[in-house]
């Protein structure tokens, strides 16, 4: 690749990771899973020093997300409105220009709006999670598109929360 | 039945009841941990979660810091005021009092505060594990997965939750998977001490659109796809579920707040890829983002906000007698019985009878 088809490449890479924040803060589920190649899998993972190890809170593949997703009405949740800031920090596209990685930083606030008192409570926007996005992604015919998602949360208390992927 | 006016509501009911001051009045809650957490005996961590000669970890038990210590293999339980870390290694226990610990029951580490317990961990649970002993004790489990939430609820309707099973029609998933003849045949079996478990049936986890049968590495000695329940006085919960095991302990924080520390387990010898499949089946149902665990906070979270204090007090019924069936209060009316004698009050007027042990006592 040439240096400048690589800067290209990683700026559109940049603007796809704030697309699919966006998607997801709209739980525009289908515009996010448009963002995915098939064979996405997606995780939320954390460390744990109470017990020492890496954990993983929840895990599918894009077959399976989409499952999930389809089945959310029929459970109750948590309703709050989940925004994702997130600051992409670094952008790898590999030599061959098909794959790349990227690490960002997120912070996902909780926009209280149900569940528990209401009336005290809505409006009100809380910190509900903190951690990374670690991406990978294909590349073909210029287009890249998320291959693996893993995202590694510094949270180990979860309190009532949601069924939604971060 | 004609609609029922604040005078009826308030009326005493003709069947078995407590009053909701059980849930949110600050004197019951200072009892409940002079007179219940610092004398019972707690499950507070597992045996692989200090693998190593030195490895500690720290809880709280009524207040009190304390550290479980792996000494060359033996495990040791001390008050240790200066705590700071959830774990580590390498703790001086020079000047710490040491209290009375056990591992039992799947390799759990037990402690208790009280200097002189008059049971043994086996006498105090008294036969409550018995159903899922083959399962759990053959193999050494390994716990997997670790998480807390805090809730503002009282601790006891978290305990409730896993007690009284009609609000499994809260969960679309149990609805579509378990509700059977052979659902509604389980039963609720009380043990001494206010300990109660509920027996076991067959889950189809295929009928939840997504899933597959759990048949496939059950855990020792367990038929596939069972689900058995292990409710511990006063406030924690064992539950297997065909491939993967479950443990929830409470910390009170107040009458309307509580700490509730959610455990994962496997078997120690899993491979990776049966670790794996153990792992998605337990987050599947009890992770954090699992399709049951948040339903079930929703739904305290709501009791605990209309039964904060200052709120109205009023029944709660217990009535319901079906041959000690699933949704037959049995398992509630046994564990409030156990939790009056430890206070010395009637779960029916808890504050009255508080206030006159008080005046008694001065």
């Amino acid at each position: 690749m040439t240096h400048e088809s690589q800067a290209n490449m990683e700026k559109s890479i940049e603007k796809l990771i704030y697309r699919a924040a966006l998607a997801l803060d709209d739980h525009n589920w289908d515009d996010w899973f448009k963002l995915c190649d098939n064979e996405f899998s997606y995780s939320i993972t954390s460390f744990s020093p109470e017990i020492n190890k890496n954990m993983t809170y929840f895990s599918g593949n894009k077959k399976e997300l989409k499952g999930l997703m389809d089945m959310l009405p029929k459970h109750n949740t948590d309703h709050s409105p989940l925004h994702r800031h997130t600051s992409v920090y670094t952008v790898d596209v590999a030599d061959d220009g098909k794959t790349a990685d990227a690490i960002s930083s997120v912070t996902i606030y909780q926009n209280m709006l149900d569940g528990i008192n209401s009336h005290i409570d809505s409006g009100e926007s809380r910190l509900f999670v903190i951690g990374k996005y670690i991406d990978k992604f294909k590349i073909t015919d210029g287009t890249p598109k998320f291959m693996s998602r893993e995202t590694k949360i510094d949270n180990r208390r979860l309190d009532k929360g949601s069924h939604w992927p971060l | 039945m004609a609609p029922r006016n604040h005078k009826n509501w308030l009326s005493t009911p003709k069947v078995e009841h407590i009053s909701s001051e059980c849930y949110n009045n600050y004197s019951i809650y200072e009892q409940e941990i002079e007179q219940i957490f610092a004398k019972v005996w707690v499950p507070m961590c597992h045996t692989s979660e200090m693998y190593n000669d030195g490895d500690f970890r720290s809880t709280q038990i009524a207040h009190q810091n304390v550290v479980a210590l792996n000494v060359k293999g033996d495990i040791q339980v001390f008050l240790c005021p200066s705590i700071d870390r959830p774990s580590g290694n390498g703790l001086n226990t020079d000047g710490l009092k040491k209290l009375h610990s056990e591992v039992k029951h799947g390799g759990m580490i037990w402690t208790t505060l009280d200097p002189n317990p008059s049971q043994s961990v086996e006498e105090w649970t008294c036969g409550a594990f018995d159903c899922i002993a083959d399962a759990i004790d053959t193999e050494e489990m390994e716990v997997f997965h670790y998480h807390k939430a805090i809730i503002d609820t009282n601790y006891k309707l978290w305990h409730d939750t896993n007690s009284e099973f009609y609000h499994d029609f809260m969960h679309y998933f149990n609805r579509v998977s378990g509700f059977n003849d052979e659902y509604f045949a389980r039963k609720n079996i009380p043990f001494d001490n206010g300990h109660v478990n509920v027996s076991t049936f067959t889950v189809n986890y295929e009928e939840y659109e997504g899933f597959e049968d759990r048949g496939e590495l059950s855990f020792p000695n367990l038929p596939p796809n069972q689900w058995y329940m292990v409710d511990l006085f006063p406030g924690f919960n064992f539950n297997l579920r065909g491939n993967a095991y479950r443990s929830d302990t409470v910390t009170p924080l107040g009458p309307n707040r509580v700490l509730i520390e959610f455990r994962g387990y496997g078997l120690k010898k899993d491979t990776p890829e049966e670790r794996n499949t153990r792992v998605k089946a337990h987050n599947s149902i009890w992770g954090p983002f699992g399709r049951n665990l948040h339903e079930d906070l929703i739904g305290v979270a709501g009791q605990g906000t209309t039964m904060r204090e200052g709120t109205e007090a009023r029944n709660i019924l217990h009535g319901r007698h079906e041959n000690s069936t699933i949704h037959d209060e049995v398992g509630m009316r046994h564990y409030y019985e156990a939790w009056g004698k430890f206070l010395g009050v009637s779960p029916m007027n808890p504050l009255a009878m508080l206030q006159e042990n008080v005046q008694a006592a001065e």
